[in-house]
């Protein structure tokens, strides 16, 4: 394919390189809460006037402070995608879904997960929980929920 | 003599706010932005219900190290309105409120939330890695060049040009950090002298650690309404008067560095729109872009506040000081409160509004005031923006 045929070779050029080397970036005020939570094995969101938003945020779109709450599901696929190849093209070993996955009780946002299923078996609604990593390998990251499971 | 541009409705300053400068925060770009948008709003009485239109600004998002940081920030009660995001480098401080003007003197949007945000502590090891992608990659880069040498080259050719000395132009950051210890949300005040500046480390030659601002985060936030709003919503509206932006030359080597002609056409663009002939006798509180000591002095005569060169002998004289003819910076400026880029340009607008309504409280200059104007400067040092308010 035509595209393919340039490479870089085929221009005149100089190298460059990123000097920033790292970022650092800060959860915010909510953020470090929903963190905590994660590592005990707990999802936050918060309750502001119209219903709970997952992550929560420091503040309610309508601008009053909302309130810090556990949500606990069911939660269920909004829509997902099955991912074949990763960023370089190379294939995966195996299909992975990745789903945005909202729960019953929160009427706003949602997580974007892995869900651990076969791709032929997920369908919009269906219903999954999380399956976290054990308690002493929870760092406060999304991934201390190892991946989604069918419930 | 006023432009005869048309404008469709005086537009007024009604409100602002301001987050803490400080070197490292815990809150989001977000939540910072969100803040500052809160604190004006609510300094006009207002809630996000009442905005129509949004303008945001960060400078680079290499800072902040998220791609989209002004949609991003736009969260602070953007969504779901006409939101859009400028950017000139530092100069984007003040072109936010400008943009901001132009939504509401167009007839638009009755009122515009204007809001600035920039996170620097993100990038390591030092932000200032992020200013190496603004010089020419093939040209100059491979030189290793930052932002201190070439505002070191700028310095010694005013101070040439000049005759200014080094214990001069350190009178400039010795008057900004005083200042600065009355404002509350300032991160770098302090009462120094000529000597502590002097013998501050030597980063560059002649720009000694003391001469510069300091890396911040942090967020600023304006509220604009057209005239029949302003009215509604306050007593003491506090009008833009004129607003004026010139981008000079990217290539600053063909420039004669001592004087700032990027912000000299902006400003003569501005007080021409404002109807203001003589500006060194009729604008009474200025707050010129300091991010490093003689850059004030720089561009007060780049604003023609004082004549070429003339600055430094006013500053020795007392010019610029609070209680002096022309008070420069009253706030504590970039080098006294913080240089979170694009929201310490909005922290200098915001200033003179606090200034003109008489609400500064301690640091409110002595004489009366009718005039002030704002400036700020950025991209590869070629853009400058300057809004005219008065009261």
């Amino acid at each position: 394919m035509v595209w393919k045929a340039w490479r870089i070779g085929d221009v005149i050029h100089y190298p460059g390189s990123e000097e920033v080397e790292k970022y650092v970036y800060t959860p915010g005020i909510h953020g470090i809460e929903f963190a905590k939570a994660l590592k005990e094995g707990r999802i936050l969101g918060m309750k502001c006037p119209g219903g709970v938003h997952v992550p929560p945020k420091t503040y309610c779109p309508d601008g009053s402070p909302g309130e810090l709450v556990e949500v606990k599901g069911p939660w269920r696929i909004a829509t997902f995608t099955v991912v074949y190849e990763d960023i370089y093209g190379n294939p995966l070993p195996e299909p992975q879904v990745l789903a945005l996955i909202r729960p019953d009780d929160a009427r706003r946002g949602g997580l974007i997960h892995i869900v651990k299923a076969d791709p032929d078996a997920v369908y919009i609604g269906m219903e999954v929980k999380p399956h976290w990593r054990p308690p002493e390998q929870r760092t406060g990251h999304i991934t201390d929920i190892e991946y989604f499971e069918p419930a | 003599m006023r432009t005869n541009i048309f404008v469709k409705d005086r537009v007024a300053v009604v409100g602002a706010g301001l987050t803490l400068f400080r070197r490292r925060l815990q809150e989001t770009p977000r939540e910072l932005a969100w803040e500052a948008a809160k604190q004006a709003l609510e300094s006009a009485g207002l809630t996000f219900d009442d905005i129509d239109c949004i303008v945001t600004g960060t400078a680079p998002d290499a800072f902040d190290g998220l791609h989209f940081n002004g949609e991003y920030i736009a969260d602070a009660g953007g969504f779901g309105k006409p939101t859009v995001r400028v950017y000139v480098g530092g100069g984007t401080g003040v072109f936010v409120p400008v943009a901001a003007w132009w939504h509401a003197a167009s007839g638009l949007c009755d009122t515009v939330l204007a809001v600035a945000e920039e996170k620097m502590s993100p990038a390591h090891p030092h932000p200032q890695g992020v200013f190496a992608y603004i010089w020419d990659p093939i040209l100059e880069r491979p030189l290793g060049p930052n932002l201190i040498w070439i505002f070191a080259m700028e310095m010694r050719r005013y101070m040439y040009k000049c005759g200014a000395t080094k214990e001069t132009i350190a009178k400039v950051s010795v008057k900004n950090k005083r200042n600065a210890l009355d404002h509350p949300a300032a991160q770098a005040a302090a009462n120094i002298t000529v000597e502590d500046v002097l013998n501050s480390e030597l980063l560059v030659w002649p720009v000694n650690r003391l001469d510069i601002s300091p890396v911040s985060d942090g967020a600023a936030a304006v509220i604009l309404a057209r005239e029949n709003e302003a009215r509604r919503i306050t007593d003491s509206p506090v009008w833009v008067e004129g607003i004026g932006f010139t981008l000079d030359n990217t290539h600053w080597y063909n420039r004669e560095l001592a004087f700032p002609r990027y912000v000299n056409y902006a400003a003569r663009m501005a007080y021409k729109m404002a109807g203001i002939e003589r500006p060194w006798k009729e604008i009474d509180v200025a707050e010129p872009y300091d991010p490093f000591d003689y850059k004030e002095l720089h561009h007060i005569e780049g604003l023609m506040l004082a004549r070429p060169c003339e600055a430094p002998k006013l500053l020795e004289e007392g010019w610029f000081d609070r209680s002096g003819e022309l008070p420069t910076s009253p706030s504590g400026g970039l080098l006294g409160v913080g240089n979170p880029i694009a929201a310490a340009g909005l922290m200098k607008v915001a200033e003179i509004f606090w200034q003109l309504r008489y609400e500064a409280g301690p640091r409110q200059v002595k004489k009366p005031v009718h005039y002030g104007v704002a400036q700020a400067w950025g991209d590869l040092m070629q853009a400058g923006t300057v809004i005219v308010l008065g009261n």
